[in-house]
């Protein structure tokens, strides 16, 4: 049984100009010890989805799905306060603002004691802190960094406490949304195998969100690539990665270079996303596609198996 | 030891731009309309007993030589006597100072305590109606006119109901009973500060809790409270122990400055409930020509507002972990 199951989410925010659906009718699930990462532009509904998952959406927003089911839960039906306990013990979640994720008035090492403090309250203080000392061990800070304060640290250092702190109640899943972004190469490539590492030798589940496909599909066991908030193509790491099949998706791969390629020429893609308050008739892709027809304009994709693993969301295929 | 070279470095600042204000103050009141002297020198004298006077005071001495008195005198911490009480101005200054420092510290504090906790509720149920008659209320007395609302209490207060007494700090029958134990002399001075120091209170907590609500509205917006939130921490852990002490910062820095202007800026409220403090000396030595006395009471004014900036700067240091100074 998966660890995470999300049967059709559908998220919505009430804006002044009407109704916006963020997120339209998306199913996926995470296996233990697997990892998924949703990639798409800004403004697809990834972090929306990370968001929902954590309880944390603003009060305009509204779910709907048919299940969200975590560990044999439906997350959708617990109290609030359930939901409160479940956050960071069960499902923790490295941000995308790591650079101000921290209060910086608090010591790192107390910020990270709290959160142990709070889901187990059996344990007192010097056991919290023994546990942040090992935590640092683990994410490689020297431990006479615990009682400095997050101004100290340089950006991939705060970056690997926001980690140490999602990793502080051993939750089974958690959520990196955008954790590298903010960092330079050198320290994306070395906060990504401490990521990799972390996972085999933990056993985490991870749902990994990027807009940079190559880093998703460095990290992640299955990709979904989204798209003005549906999830269009979606299947293992090489077979997005390697034969993608929706056009939005060949464009992404289109999108950056790699070292040892021949290619040489860059590919952009036209146009904008579409308005999601009135989002278009047929496929949502249709006016910057390539292949665009006219029934694409019409009619609403339906999902096609290229695999038993990998499907997309798009008419073209056949 | 990096604090300790930067405080002296500010006192040798501040020395600096004591003596420019110093120096400002001294050609002022050389500019200033009016003269001691024909306030001083009775019609009746004989031209060579003014003549007497005018040497007496140096008057007669060429300006720049005033000038050095005026530096060697001060430096020495010879404030003159007052035109006006024949005392030595220090005196006057010291009998006062207390009086100023008890009403404003006290009406400072507990409009600041009031206006971080009351703003702090209003930031957090913004929207919500306890918000907005919040909101409302502290506008109302952050704008309400001091003199007026003093009036206003009075009448009310201390003319038509009569629970406090009209003007003054103490009541003499009080003070010469010998009867009186320490504890009615204290109720006494409470009794008649209750008014002065309500029609404070009223005019900084408005400022307050405007200051911390907007404050502790931009904080609740930053990251790390998104962080705090999904650690799973309470609502209420949230609200007091990561977004209120990182949004009471500049409201600090308001406190600090209130503080040191209080010692002037109560010449108003002091001179309306005749409370025997700096500010009303102040107006009372301006109106009069009493140089000795307003231009002590000047110094001591500027000389509390650039320390006060001084202690609020190292206090900083010791709330917002991010400054540091070198």
């Amino acid at each position: 049984m998966a660890l995470l199951d999300v049967r059709n989410l559908s998220i919505g925010y009430q804006t002044r100009k009407g109704f916006l659906r963020a997120v339209d009718s998306v199913s996926f699930s995470v296996e233990e010890g697997k990892s998924l990462g949703f990639v798409g532009e800004s403004g697809c509904g990834k972090t929306t989805i990370g968001m929902t998952l954590m309880g944390l959406l603003p009060k305009n927003a509204s779910v709907m799905a048919d299940q969200i089911m975590y560990k044999g839960r439906d997350l959708l039906k617990i109290s609030p306060e359930e939901m409160r306990k479940t956050r960071w013990k069960d499902i923790a979640m490295i941000f995308q603002a790591a650079m101000n994720a921290l209060n910086p008035v608090q010591r790192v090492g107390d910020q990270i004691v709290e959160a142990i403090l709070i889901h187990e309250p059996a344990l007192d203080k010097p056991a919290a802190q023994e546990r942040v000392e090992a935590l640092f061990d683990l994410v490689h800070i020297p431990r006479e960094r615990i009682r400095d304060f997050p101004h100290q640290y340089s950006g991939g250092m705060k970056q690997r406490a926001i980690i140490a702190m999602a990793l502080s109640c051993r939750p089974s899943l958690i959520i990196a949304d955008e954790p590298t972004t903010a960092l330079d190469v050198i320290v994306q490539d070395q906060i990504l195998d401490e990521i990799k590492t972390l996972q085999k030798e933990l056993i985490l589940s991870i749902l990994f969100i990027s807009h940079d496909i190559a880093v998703v599909a460095d990290v992640c066991h299955t990709i979904a690539v989204m798209y003005a908030g549906q999830i269009v193509e979606y299947g293992k790491r090489e077979e997005v990665f390697e034969a993608p099949v929706h056009p939005y998706t060949k464009a992404l791969l289109g999108s950056y270079l790699t070292l040892g390629t021949e290619k040489t020429q860059l590919e952009g893609l036209n146009g904008e996303t579409p308005n999601l308050i009135n989002p278009p008739k047929g496929c949502r892709f249709c006016d910057r596609c390539e292949a665009t027809g006219p029934a694409c304009r019409m009619e609403i994709p339906d999902w096609i198996d290229v695999s038993r693993t990998h499907k997309a969301l798009c008419c073209k295929i056949t | 030891m990096e604090l300790r070279k930067y405080i002296f470095r500010r006192l040798i600042e501040i020395a600096i731009i004591f003596f420019v204000i110093l120096t400002v103050l001294f050609l002022l009141f050389r500019l200033a309309p009016g003269d001691p002297v024909t306030r001083m020198v009775d019609p009746n004298m004989t031209p060579e007993d003014a003549e007497h006077l005018i040497e007496q005071l140096g008057l007669d001495q060429p300006i720049g030589l005033q000038y050095l008195y005026y530096v060697k005198n001060f430096v020495t911490g010879n404030f003159g006597v007052s035109f006006h009480y024949g005392q030595p101005v220090a005196d006057i200054i010291l009998n006062r100072l207390p009086n100023t420092v008890l009403l404003f510290t006290t009406s400072i504090i507990l409009s600041a305590l009031f206006g971080i906790f009351l703003g702090k509720i209003a930031a957090w149920r913004k929207g919500e109606s306890t918000d907005t008659w919040m909101t409302i209320g502290a506008l109302i007395c952050h704008t309400v006119f001091l003199p007026w609302l003093a009036l206003i209490l009075i009448w009310l207060f201390a003319y038509k109901v009569g629970w406090f007494p009209l003007t003054g700090m103490i009541s003499a029958e009080v003070w010469i009973d010998p009867e009186a134990g320490f504890l009615e002399k204290a109720w006494d001075i409470v009794h008649h500060m209750i008014l002065p120091l309500g029609t404070l209170f009223m005019i900084h907590f408005g400022s307050y809790l405007l200051i911390m609500r907007s404050s502790m509205l931009d904080t609740l917006k930053e990251d790390y409270i998104l962080t705090a939130r999904a650690k799973g921490l309470e609502e209420k852990t949230i609200r007091n122990h990561h977004a209120a002490p990182n949004a009471a910062l500049p409201v600090v820095t308001s406190v600090g400055l209130s503080l040191a202007f209080s010692i002037n800026g109560g010449a108003l409220t002091e001179t309306v409930f005749t409370w025997p403090g700096i500010g009303r000396e102040l107006v009372f030595s301006v109106s009069n020509n009493d140089y000795p006395l307003a231009q002590a009471s000047f110094l001591l004014i500027a000389a509390v507002v650039l320390l006060a900036n001084l202690v609020v700067d190292v206090l900083y240091a010791y709330l917002d972990p991010r400054i540091r100074y070198e």
